[in-house]
């Protein structure tokens, strides 16, 4: 186990090589070059020539890719090309806004999916069970940004019920703000959520142990909590580990939307400005978030079945 | 199930929707822009302007009320003496002016400002190590600051001690400034935010953490600046007395703008600039009184306003009050003049007399914009309203007879164009528009989206066919306009259509050397009608800029250029108390 | 013949659940209308000024008409081509990607499956934003870039599927009686190993068609989407100025032409999955 940990963890350097090498295509060899916007509309061909040298980007291909392996290896990322903010101190102060949108927000649609998906496992082809999932599909098949403009106009203008938009730090004062973004979140999860949880579920249904167990004269509702969840939840914990680093990413049109001032928008806002450390340090932030947390789902997978074995 | 849920959750959010606070002298402010941070040298555009000018403040500012725009003396004590080669300017600065308390100072008193500090400040922006997006301001031309730039870019640290010629600290109060050449606009210059003072312990003791922790003289302070989407600044107690003007424009004392007159200012304790970048929840919010002021672009224009730009009743019953002003700008949509293509003026000119500008005011701006007749707008010496350009005109018989002239007749043989934009709906629509007007005499045009850097870098390097933006001034001066068709600062710089002609740098350089009077605006105007003429751009609006202020707030005039107003905002809580029932 | 039956079963299955043929049904008319579209035989004057600028709807205008005076109803019809394109597209770049990959992998395994386990693993742990927005910058904008980009990001889930579909095939018994005749890799992947994880590829393609729909919107807020035509996300983008100003037709329009398709695809993808493999879990 340990070994296979350790094993898995040194992967993070072939994949860490492989990110900013990709990022660092994209972003600055070919997209080119950023000085012109980091210096505004009076700029001269000048000063522009000593920001390139400033910047590195003067400096061989190869001299700067190693920078940017050099920083995905000691997370050190210097400071943002275009708000001259400290890159560590950017993300420390996303991070809070970010995750108080998206981890409420996950962990209700998680545990509100598992109670939908247990609900129609047991009304499996009724009436009630198709007109639910129906709801839930119909549901991711909006687009966010139509849910978006509709429920602020909605629901924080209209109805009042909500903040339009902005933030406050600390417990309650972020909730009337979170909050509807939280919902179109929920929402939109729901449908592939009961759709993968219900599927797992119903393949557990069929198996010989329930029929067993159905034999021995157990309720159907005893079996589905006791048995069948239990094996049902291999798959549910893995699928929703693994969901986990993109909780970490933020929710960019939403918060960008509702003035939340978190990493989906800095990120968006570093895309638009071309600001080449900030995308590097979240595009190598969020895989090494990836690679650990499927590491993590792996071995949660051997915890509740110890019929898999790592190797 | 899922929608009870749901309800439930609704039911309990709703609970902790917040009281509003509308007791204090607070004002609720809205910067549309994210703001990097609060470092005067790289307050580029007009919103980090703003915030950078409540924390610190310059020599110089713009009356507050007077227009056209008049200079005075802020920190200075008065304007300077200029020699009579007009080389040489003289500075006295006010006595006693403190800068705001901070750790940066020794037992974190705020010291008195003094004359060195400006020079220092003034280096900062020609450091080569920090490449200030103010640059450009004195560029060439102070005396020996373009060499200590060249020989501080091979230093490992850029020495702030040494001797510049053109700056002379000549007492505790008073330093000199010599330049190059004559720069009647320099005055401007020193009231713009790049120019603002700075204290050298702060920027030393908080290193590149400087620009969050902002140690001005100004009369609001903050003490950190946090990156969040909320800015909270409270009143300087140390601030030094300065008064309301007690004049203004005429018609300002019918409007309560001088009811303030002589109270010492700020007039408020707290300012809250809340950082909202969509223009929904801006506009959804000062419904809600969330906010104080609001500049409507123009979808909220036009859901605030009637289509005679007055506004709506249901605002107007709340009290809500509309200011517009024109704006000292110009929009427009320019040729890249070194493509072969658009050399031949006829194009241009055919182009220019194709495109509805009527319509598209109208479809746009509800025919708010001034159609722009060349590239002075109004408000600033050299423009000519009765000025009008034959090419401006909505003709498209002649247009195609130009066309036609120039080889291409019913567009045949015409290229494809691409006119380049931002991302924005807004700017898609009016190229969507102007594609249709063009399609009237058989040119093909295609929209062109980029995100900013990428329209940047497209017209820096040369790589567009045509462009739209729209230019606002830096200073009233029309020089700041006149300057983005002269061919030595074509692209890279800020003559992004490239366009060239001796005869207009020639009559452009002769102009702006000259102290303003009437002989500078004969030239100016004489420069402007043949650059109508020529169609280096296809000249589109100076647009009309619409502000809604809530009851309460008092003294709020539109300002291009002064980045000190919220010292002059004043807030009646009394009628906010009165009014909170009807939100 | 083993597979044969498997299909036939399949689409019999697939007949009986009404709303399976419902989705099935949509799929086909929209796929007709993306294709008259195209050829030019409706919406071909969609630019065309049909009345004032933002008409409600009306018996004339069904879905009104947006700014400059056009029919919302044309503008879905032709945004209808538009999305079908985006969704065929992607799926005609990321299928060979990802099925090439994936069989290869597993099929060989060794240095080959860890080199491509490395590409799709470095692939899917950079945010997918990021390799839109950079691939519509390099390759400057419009349709073509909206395709690669989407193609370009989505054939990795596929990729990995159908890595452990092969996989598990390649133990399997009538693989090694091939190998005992003595077939190559080449004829054993092709002949006996990708005919059975075609479901995949079929299942997946449904549940990526709509999702490329989707991401068009977004890439269209981003103003990365299609231009110089009407599109559902960039009428949905404008509803952005529109719907305060209480027209809500173009974004009602686009929406419900889209919530339409979208559904279809995603009843149509979950019964491909009851009927083609019932042990696949959704995944």
């Amino acid at each position: 186990m340990t070994n296979y940990i350790i094993r898995r963890l040194l992967y993070l350097i072939p994949v860490l090589l492989g990110v900013s090498f990709l990022i660092f295509l994209l972003f600055n060899v070919v997209a080119g070059d950023p000085t012109a916007v980091l210096l505004g509309k009076n700029a001269t061909a000048r000063q522009m020539e000593e920001l390139r040298e400033q910047l590195g980007l003067n400096k061989p291909l190869f001299m700067q890719y190693l920078d940017v392996v050099k920083s995905a290896f000691t997370f050190d990322f210097g400071r943002s090309w275009a708000t001259k903010q400290e890159i560590t101190y950017m993300l420390k102060q996303g991070a809070y806004p970010s995750l108080t949108l998206t981890i409420p927000a996950f962990v209700i649609s998680t545990v509100l999916s598992l109670f939908i998906s247990l609900f129609v496992a047991y009304y499996r082809g009724k009436g009630i069970d198709l007109f639910i999932r129906f709801l839930c599909i119909a549901g991711m098949s909006v687009s966010a940004l139509a849910y978006i403009l509709g429920f602020q106009w909605l629901f924080a203008y209209k109805l009042g019920w909500f903040e339009i938009s902005g933030f406050e730090y600390g417990f309650p004062e972020f909730l009337p703000y979170i909050a509807l973004p939280a919902i179109i979140w929920i929402i939109l999860s729901l449908g592939p959520d009961v759709r993968f949880f219900r599927t797992v579920i119903l393949d557990e249904i069929y198996q010989d142990y329930v029929r067993t167990a159905r034999a021995k004269g157990l309720g159907e509702m005893t079996i589905l909590l006791k048995h069948v969840l239990r094996n049902a939840m291999i798959p549910i914990i893995t699928y929703t580990v693994i969901q986990i680093p993109f909780l970490i990413l933020g929710a960019l049109l939403l918060e960008n939307f509702f003035g939340i001032p978190g990493i989906g928008g800095m990120t968006l806002n570093a895309l638009n400005n071309s600001d080449f450390p900030v995308i590097k340090a979240m595009a190598i932030l969020s895989s090494v978030v990836y690679i650990i947390f499927s590491l993590v789902s792996d071995i949660l997978y051997t915890i509740a079945d110890p019929r898999v074995k790592l190797k | 199930m899922k929608s009870l849920v749901i309800f439930i959750l609704a039911i309990v959010f709703i609970g902790c929707t917040k009281e509003h606070q509308f007791d204090a002298r607070e004002l609720h402010l809205i910067s549309p822009e994210k703001i990097a941070g609060l470092d005067p040298i790289h307050a580029s555009d007009r919103y980090s302007g703003l915030e950078v000018g409540k924390v610190y403040e310059g020599l110089f500012e713009f009356h507050p009320l007077k227009r056209p725009y008049e200079l005075m003396p802020n920190l200075a004590e008065a304007l300077p003496q200029v020699a009579k080669d007009g080389l040489t300017y003289t500075f006295k600065i006010k006595e006693g002016v403190l800068f705001h308390d901070s750790p940066a100072f020794p037992e974190g008193k705020g010291r008195e400002l003094e004359a060195r500090d400006f020079i220092y400040s003034f280096k900062r922006l020609a450091d080569p190590k920090l490449s200030a997006k103010g640059w450009w301001l004195f560029d060439g031309k102070v005396k020996g600051l373009n060499e200590w730039r060249e020989k501080s870019s091979k230093e490992e640290t850029t020495d702030y001690s040494a001797e510049i010629e053109g700056f002379k600290v000549t007492g505790k109060y008073t330093f000199q400034i010599k330049l190059v050449k004559p720069y009647p606009q320099f005055l401007y210059a020193l009231a713009m935010p790049y120019s603002y003072v700075v204290a050298q312990e702060a920027v030393t003791h908080f290193g590149p953490e400087f620009l969050n922790h902002p140690v001005g003289t100004g009369p609001f302070i903050l003490p950190k600046y946090e990156q969040s989407n909320k800015i909270v600044y409270t009143k300087n107690p140390n601030f030094r007395v300065k008064f309301y003007p007690s004049e203004g424009e005429e018609g300002d004392e019918k409007l309560g703008l001088l009811s303030d007159a002589g109270k010492k200012i700020p007039l408020v304790d707290r300012i809250t600039v809340y950082v909202i970048v969509e223009s929904q929840p801006k506009w959804l919010g000062f419904q809600k009184a969330k906010f104080d002021v609001i500049e409507l672009d123009e979808t909220q224009a036009d859901q605030a306003l009637t289509e005679e730009r007055v506004i709506k009743p249901e605002f107007r019953n709340l009290g809500m009050r509309l200011v517009s002003s024109p704006q000292i700008d110009i929009s427009f949509f320019a040729f890249n003049n070194e493509d072969k293509i658009f050399k031949d003026v006829r194009v241009r000119q055919a182009m220019s007399l194709a495109y509805d500008r009527k319509e598209a005011n109208k479809l746009f701006q509800k025919g708010t914009g001034v159609i722009a007749q060349s590239i002075i707008p109004p408000g600033l010496a050299g423009y000519e309203s009765e000025f009008k350009n034959p090419y401006v005109a909505f003709d498209v018989e002649q247009a195609k007879k130009l066309l036609s002239e120039a080889g291409y007749p019913e567009g045949k043989g015409f290229p494809e164009v691409t006119v380049q934009t931002r991302n924005e709906t807004i700017a898609r629509h009016q190229i969507e528009f102007f594609a249709k007007c063009m399609e009237k005499i058989g040119i093909k045009v295609q929209v062109g989206m980029n995100t900013w850097p990428e329209l940047i870098n497209k017209v820096s390097k040369k790589q567009h066919q045509m462009y739209t933006m729209a230019w606002g001034a830096d200073y009233p001066d029309a020089e700041n306009f006149l300057g983005l068709v002269y061919c030595p600062n074509k692209a890279p710089g800020s003559n992004g259509s490239n366009y060239c002609n001796p005869e207009v740098d020639k009559m452009f350089e002769e102009a702006v050397i000259l102290q303003d009077g009437e002989e500078r605006t004969a030239k100016y105007k004489a420069l402007n009608e043949k650059i109508a003429l020529e169609v280096p751009w296809i000249f589109g609006f100076h647009r009309t800029k619409f502000s809604l202020t809530q009851a309460w707030v008092k003294n709020y005039k539109f300002m291009e250029f002064n980045h000190n107003q919220a010292q002059y905002l004043n807030v009646d809580f009394e009628v906010k108390k009165e009014l909170r029932k009807k939100f | 013949m083993k597979e044969n039956s498997l299909w036939k079963d399949a689409f019999i299955r697939l007949t009986k659940d009404k709303w399976a043929l419902a989705s099935l049904i949509i799929v086909v008319v929209y796929s007709l209308v993306a294709i008259l579209s195209a050829c030019g035989f409706i919406a071909a004057d969609w630019a065309q000024e049909v009345g004032a600028s933002n008409l409600a709807p009306n018996a004339e205008h069904i879905f009104g008409t947006d700014i400059f005076g056009r029919s919302v109803f044309q503008k879905v019809v032709r945004g209808t081509q538009v999305a079908m394109s985006v969704g065929l597209a992607t799926s005609l770049i990321a299928i060979p990607i990802g099925v090439v990959l994936g069989a290869v992998g597993g099929y060989f395994g060794g240095w080959v499956d860890d080199f491509i386990t490395w590409l799709y693993t470095t692939f899917s742990s950079i945010p997918n934003i990021m390799l839109l927005i950079s691939i519509t910058m390099i390759l400057g904008k419009g349709l073509f870039a909206v395709y690669v980009a989407l193609g370009a990001t989505s054939w990795v889930t596929l990729c990995r599927l159908i890595r452990g579909e092969v996989m598990k095939h390649k133990e399997r018994e009538y693989v090694q009686a091939a190998s005992a005749i003595g077939g190559g890799h080449t004829r054993k992947l092709f002949k006996h190993i990708l005919p059975n994880v075609t479901h995949i590829v079929i299942i997946n393609t449904s549940l990526q068609f709509q999702v490329a729909i989707k991401s068009e919107v977004i890439l269209s807020y981003l103003g990365l989407g299609v231009q110089g035509e009407p599109s559902w996300g960039t009428m949905i983008d404008d509803a952005k100025l529109e719907l305060a100003r209480g027209v809500w037709w173009q974004l009602a329009g686009a929406t419900l032409a889209m919530f339409i398709i979208v559904l279809a695809f995603n009843i149509l993808g979950d019964a491909l999955r009851d009927s083609l493999d019932p042990k696949l879990k959704g995944k």
